[in-house]
C-alpha cells in the first residue's frame, strides 16, 4: 500500500484507511433520514444541557443521569440498528455479551477499586494531608464555563495519558488491548483491561470545587460527544462539530490495522485538542484491530499487559546480563 | 457427574434434511465457506466434518462457536444433517450472573468493614472543623439571569464529598439479572441463527 502523505506522516501503508472528508460516504436515504442523521448529535447535546441547566433540584441529580445515560445508550444501539457505518460492525449477541461483561466491570469492580485508590481518593488524601482548601472560586463561575472546564480539564489530562499510552510502553501494555477490538459501537469504549481503565479515569476534578449542576451538565458533554468515539452509525455530522469534536470517524482511524493512523486522535471528547498539538487526522477506516484483526478473548485481555510485560522485563534481563558480561 | 444432563447449557444441537439427491461431498463443500474463517480449521471424512475456532472474528458467522461436529447421517426423512456444537461464550453468559453476584457479595462485605470507623466517628460528637461547604453557593447573575434553578444548602449526609460515598450492591445485582436475560436469549437466537445459515449454505442461497 502506497499510503497518503498527512503532513510529516504516511498514514496507510499497513492497513485500509480513508483521509480527509471529502472521501468519507455520506448517509444514505431519504431527506427524513437524512435530516435526522446530520441534525441528530447537535439536538442531542443542547436538548440534553437545556434540560440539565433548567431541571428543578429535586429533578437534577445523579440518579436521573444514570437513567438519562442507560436510556441514551439504547437509543444509540437502535440507531446502529436502523443506520449501521459499516455492516462488518454489526453487533451480534456475542459482541454484546462480551461488551456488556467490560461495562459490568466498569460499573462495579472498577468503581470498588476507584472508591479506594481512584484520583479523588488521592486528591483528598493530599489535601486533607497539606490543608489545602478546594478551589472555590471554581463555583463563581457561570454553570456553563464550569461544566465546560470540568470537561476540558478531564479530556486534556486524558490526551496526554492516552498518548503516553501510545508512546511508553509500560503504559502501551495495558492499552494495547483495547486495539484488538475489531467492530466499533457504544459499548466498546468500556472494553479493555481493568489496569487501562483505571489510568484513562484519573482526572484531577477532585482540585475543584464545584456546584452539583455543572458536574452533570459537565457530564452531559461525555455523554453527548465522546460517546461517539466507538458508535457504529453512519452521521453527516456539521462541520463545525467534526472541527471541535471526536468523532467515530477519527476514532475509528485511531483504531485502525494501519500503525501510523493509530498514532492520532488521542483525545476523548474535544478532537480540537489534538489540533493544538498537531495530532489530528480526519479520516475513516473500516478495518480495525492488531495482528491483522485477530480478536482477543476476554481471559488474553485480562492477562496480556501482565505476561507481555513479564517477557519484556525478562528479555531485558537478559540483555542486560549479556552486555555486562566481562570481555575476558 | 454425567454432563450430558447440562450440557445443553452451551452446547446446540439440530438437524437439518438435506435437498434430495446430492452427496455428501457436495453437501460440506456447500457448507465450505462457513468454515473457511481466520483462526478455524476443519477435518472432513466422507460422513464427517469437525472444526475448532480460536480467536475468531467478530464478523465470522459461526463465532460464537468454538468446535463442533457436523454429520451425513439417515433419519426419518431422508439423509440428514446433524450437529453438534460447543460455545464457551454460552457458558460464560450462564455463569456470568454469578460472577457479578459475588462482586455484589464483595461490595457488601467491604462496606461492612468500612461502617464501624464511620459510626465512631458520627459517635464521636462534633466533627474537627465545620464544613465550609454548608455555606449557600451564590449562583453567577449569568445564571440568575438566564432562570437555572439556585443549587440547594448540601445536606448534612453529604458533606465530606465523594468519600462518605456508599458502595452499594445494587449495579452488580442488575448486571446478574442482564446476563441471565442475556442468556436465555443467546440460547435460543443462536439455535436459531445457526439453523438459518446452515439451512442457507445448503439450499446454496
Amino acid at each position: 500500500m502506497n499510503g497518503i502523505r498527512v503532513g510529516n506522516r504516511i498514514i496507510g501503508t499497513q492497513g485500509p484507511v480513508t483521509v480527509g472528508w471529502d472521501n468519507i460516504p455520506k448517509v444514505q436515504g431519504g431527506p427524513v433520514k437524512q435530516f435526522v442523521f446530520t441534525w441528530f448529535q447537535p439536538a442531542a447535546l443542547f436538548a440534553l444541557l437545556a434540560f440539565w441547566y433548567y431541571a428543578p433540584n429535586s429533578i437534577a441529580k445523579t440518579s436521573t443521569a444514570i437513567y438519562i445515560g442507560i436510556g441514551f445508550k439504547a437509543l444509540l444501539l437502535g440507531l446502529e440498528w436502523v443506520n449501521p457505518r459499516y455492516e462488518s460492525w454489526r453487533l451480534t449477541w456475542k459482541e454484546l455479551a462480551t461488551d456488556l461483561f467490560y461495562v459490568g466491570l466498569s460499573y462495579t469492580l472498577l468503581r470498588l477499586v476507584d472508591g479506594y485508590i481512584g484520583s479523588d481518593v488521592a486528591i483528598e488524601a493530599i489535601r486533607t494531608h497539606f490543608h489545602w482548601d478546594k478551589f472555590a472560586w471554581f463555583t463563581g463561575l457561570p454553570l456553563l464555563v464550569q461544566a465546560f472546564l470540568i470537561s476540558f480539564i478531564f479530556d486534556f489530562g486524558q490526551y496526554w495519558m492516552h498518548r503516553g499510552m501510545h508512546n511508553w510502553y509500560p503504559l502501551w501494555l495495558p492499552h494495547s488491548v483495547h486495539h484488538y477490538i475489531t467492530q466499533l459501537n457504544v459499548n466498546k469504549g468500556a472494553v479493555g483491561n481493568p489496569v487501562e481503565l483505571f489510568l484513562i479515569g484519573l482526572g484531577i476534578g477532585g482540585l475543584f470545587d464545584f456546584v452539583p449542576r455543572a458536574a452533570l451538565l459537565a457530564g452531559t458533554f461525555g455523554l453527548t460527544i465522546g460517546i461517539y468515539q466507538h458508535i457504529n452509525v453512519r452521521f453527516n455530522s456539521p462541520r463545525w462539530w467534526r472541527f471541535l469534536f471526536n468523532t467515530t470517524e477519527h476514532h475509528s482511524l485511531h483504531h485502525s490495522q494501519d500503525y501510523e493512523a493509530t498514532r492520532s486522535n488521542y483525545s476523548g471528547a474535544y478532537i480540537f485538542i489534538d489540533r493544538m498539538f498537531g495530532t489530528c487526522i480526519d479520516g475513516e477506516a473500516e478495518l480495525l484491530g492488531l495482528e491483522n484483526g485477530r480478536r482477543m478473548s476476554i481471559r488474553e485481555q485480562m492477562t496480556h499487559p501482565f505476561t507481555e510485560g513479564w517477557k519484556a522485563i525478562r528479555q531485558g534481563y537478559r540483555q542486560t546480563a549479556q552486555t555486562a558480561l566481562p570481555a575476558e | 457427574m454425567n454432563l450430558r444432563y447440562i450440557e445443553w447449557i452451551w452446547h446446540v444441537s439440530g438437524r437439518l434434511a438435506l435437498p434430495p439427491g446430492e452427496s455428501n461431498a457436495q453437501a460440506f463443500d456447500r457448507l465450505a465457506p462457513l468454515f473457511d474463517q481466520p483462526g478455524t480449521t476443519h477435518q472432513r471424512t466422507p460422513d464427517t466434518l469437525t472444526f475448532q475456532k480460536k480467536n475468531q472474528a467478530a464478523q465470522d458467522k459461526m463465532s460464537v462457536f468454538d468446535g463442533g461436529v457436523l454429520q451425513i447421517a439417515h433419519g426419518m426423512a431422508g439423509r440428514e444433517l446433524h450437529y453438534r456444537l460447543i460455545s464457551r461464550a454460552l457458558l460464560y453468559c450462564f455463569l456470568a450472573p454469578l460472577f457479578f453476584l459475588a462482586i455484589g457479595q464483595l461490595t457488601i462485605t467491604l462496606a461492612k468493614f468500612e461502617k464501624p470507623p464511620a459510626d465512631a466517628a458520627k459517635s464521636a460528637g462534633k466533627p474537627k472543623t465545620p464544613d465550609k461547604k454548608d455555606a449557600l453557593v451564590p449562583l453567577n447573575p449569568v445564571d440568575k439571569f438566564l432562570g437555572a434553578p439556585a443549587p440547594e444548602k448540601p445536606k448534612k449526609d453529604d458533606a465530606g464529598g465523594g468519600h462518605g460515598k456508599k458502595a452499594s450492591p445494587t449495579a452488580a445485582y442488575v448486571f446478574a439479572g442482564i446476563f441471565a436475560a442475556l442468556y436465555v436469549i443467546g440460547r435460543v437466537l443462536e439455535d436459531r441463527l445457526i439453523r438459518t445459515v446452515f439451512r442457507k449454505a445448503l439450499l446454496g442461497g
